[in-house]
């Protein structure tokens, strides 16, 4: 069993490679030349690799902690509240890299933990009352974004493109910053696959089984909202990567933390390049922002695992 | 092995518990029955470190049962809640598996020996068949034996169970307490069991602990607790109490009124 997974894992970081191969090649014209490939190509080939990689890793994460396949940190609202911290950040003038993403990150804990607090009855947060609270932050912070439009509107585009998700803004300094904190956030996580796989099992059985779970939670809390903050702060929303992605991966390596972090990581940044390579070629010379593509792919997949679960009478 | 002293708990101002002391000696198989809301299951995650009491002390090999972390506890006992959740299908070998967790590092990996101890609890419960099916496929009973089996996994000297035998047929709940006594009598573990059924209870048990309103009325064998008088005076219920004919432990009889 153990040499199956090994080989998945391994076929999984093979279609990583090529599809980051197809991701530099692949253009509305012919062969890039040099200059584009390095400069164009490149940096966003690996924005993609990492946004996707923390995407799905968040996603796993949340999924874990609160036991439920359907989390997400765009769903929870963990997203939008990233958003509107790096809008507050630019307002301010705070133009240094680590105040961005640091804002990025405190919005987007304080939103989990509201969202958390008030799903929370029993000692247990069902999915339902944390996916209401997710749009009622949604909410609340895309008003917050309305308000920005419409006191900068000469910047509309650039937010608007920003909202929507895009790999195209590559920051060289804040790709590498937000990549170190989602590389070692994904460590981490995945040093406590053990606590995770304890936790899916319920809160006091994962207590029975030795593990604490109140310091577990809140590491994988901060180190999963980590992720989405620094996936947000460089490429901005891009929904339902962390949704689909552990789903599927799920069903190649099972539930096992161990095998499933990796796992996801690779299966996210493999799709986030490939639907991002769909993005800016189907309809040159135009590209469609990648987070709306994942939107429109993402939100049927949703309605269908929701429909699936309530058929199974898992509500 | 396990003592509580002059055990108290109160949900917000609500008392729960009052005054509860009790001596669980090693490898006695103790039933908490009573009464819904006589507290029975909220003594029994006092006991398992869920919840923390408001007054008095629970002792653990003589030391308090706060000084222990969650590992060094999860060593010495194992504890199967009423609530289970199976989002994740994971297998049966896993979740057997995760039996193992407190006696491993971070990162460290189940030895050759870990997978013995894994093997074992499979063959012990009967459940060795199902090791690659996900948990969350099996009937109820399937999935009882396989929490027990992770239990025994645990390598604890205690094990307590918050009604094992709901939602089970009854095929199924004689083979789940014949395990349970097993465990006792060969692998010497100490048995903390809450029931609402009695006449499993008053049939398994050494020593029973009857609740009623957060106070411990009567601990003794099945035959000092299980009587007509003592069930009226808690349960409310008239019934009829007599020896069993398949061993003389007191067992429960009503029918209607009149």
């Amino acid at each position: 069993m153990q040499a199956s997974l090994r080989s998945n894992l391994i076929l999984l970081t093979m279609t990583t490679v090529i599809v980051a191969g197809l991701g530099l090649f692949l253009g509305p014209i012919g062969l890039p030349d040099r200059y584009i490939l390095l400069n164009v190509r490149l940096p966003r080939v690996l924005l993609g690799l990492l946004v996707g990689c923390g995407l799905a890793g968040s996603g796993t994460v949340f999924q874990g902690i609160l036991r439920n396949p359907l989390a997400d940190p765009f769903i929870l609202g963990t997203s939008s509240a990233a958003t509107v911290g790096v809008l507050v950040a630019n307002l301010l003038g705070w133009h240094n890299y680590y105040a961005l993403y640091f804002m990025a990150l405190g919005f987007a804990l304080s939103s989990i933990a509201f969202v958390y607090r008030i799903a929370q009855t029993h000692g247990k947060a069902p999915i339902q009352t944390m996916v209401l609270g997710g749009v009622i932050v949604s909410l609340f912070f895309n008003a917050v974004v309305f308000v920005f439009f419409s006191i900068f509107y000469r910047d509309s585009f650039t937010i608007l493109f920003y909202l929507l998700g895009t790999l195209t803004g590559g920051d060289p300094k804040l790709m590498v910053i937000s990549g170190a904190f989602i590389l070692l956030s994904l460590a981490v996580c995945w040093a406590m696959s053990r606590e995770l796989n304890g936790l899916t099992q319920g809160e006091e059985t994962a207590f029975h089984l030795g593990i604490e779970v109140e310091t577990a939670k809140k590491i994988l809390f901060v180190a999963a909202s980590a992720m989405a903050a620094a996936s947000v702060a460089v490429a901005g929303m891009i929904g339902f990567v962390g949704l689909v992605v552990p789903h599927m991966m799920r069903l190649i390596v099972g539930p096992d933390h161990r095998w499933l972090i990796p796992a996801s990581a690779l299966g996210g940044a493999s799709v986030l390049v490939l639907t991002d390579s769909a993005a800016r070629t189907v309809v040159p010379p135009l590209e469609i922002p990648v987070g709306a593509l994942t939107a429109l792919l993402g939100v049927p997949y949703f309605l269908y695992l929701l429909k699936q679960r309530q058929d199974a009478g898992e509500f | 092995m396990l003592r509580l002293e002059q055990l108290s708990f109160s949900y917000r101002t609500r008392p729960v518990l009052q005054d509860i002391t009790l001596e669980i000696p090693r490898q006695s198989f103790l039933a908490l029955i009573g009464p819904n809301g006589s507290g029975k299951t909220t003594l029994l995650r006092l006991m398992s470190k869920v919840l923390q009491p408001s007054a008095g002390k629970i002792l653990l090999e003589d030391k308090p049962l706060s000084r222990f972390s969650a590992r060094e506890l999860a060593r010495r006992m194992a504890v199967i809640a009423s609530d289970q959740h199976f989002e994740f299908p994971f297998s049966v070998v896993d979740v057997v598996a995760m039996g193992r967790f407190p006696h491993l590092n971070r990162l460290q990996r189940l030895s050759s020996q870990d997978w013995e101890i894994v093997d074992q609890a499979l063959r012990l419960t009967c459940v060795d068949h199902l090791r690659l099916r996900p948990i969350s496929q099996l009937s109820s009973g399937e999935k009882q034996r396989v929490l027990i089996a992770r239990a025994i996994a645990q390598q604890p000297s205690i094990l307590m169970l918050d009604e094992p035998n709901s939602h089970l047929d009854i095929n199924h709940q004689i083979a789940v307490f014949n395990l349970l006594r097993s465990l006792n009598r060969q692998h010497r573990m100490t048995l903390i069991i809450v029931l609402h059924d009695l006449t499993s209870a008053a049939a398994f048990s050494q020593t029973i602990a009857l609740l009623h309103e957060g106070r411990l009325i009567k601990t003794g064998s099945p035959r000092e607790v299980i009587t007509s008088e003592l069930i009226r005076q808690t349960y409310g219920a008239e019934v009829e109490v007599f020896p069993s004919p398949l061993g003389g432990f007191p067992q429960v009889a009503y029918g209607p009124d009149g």
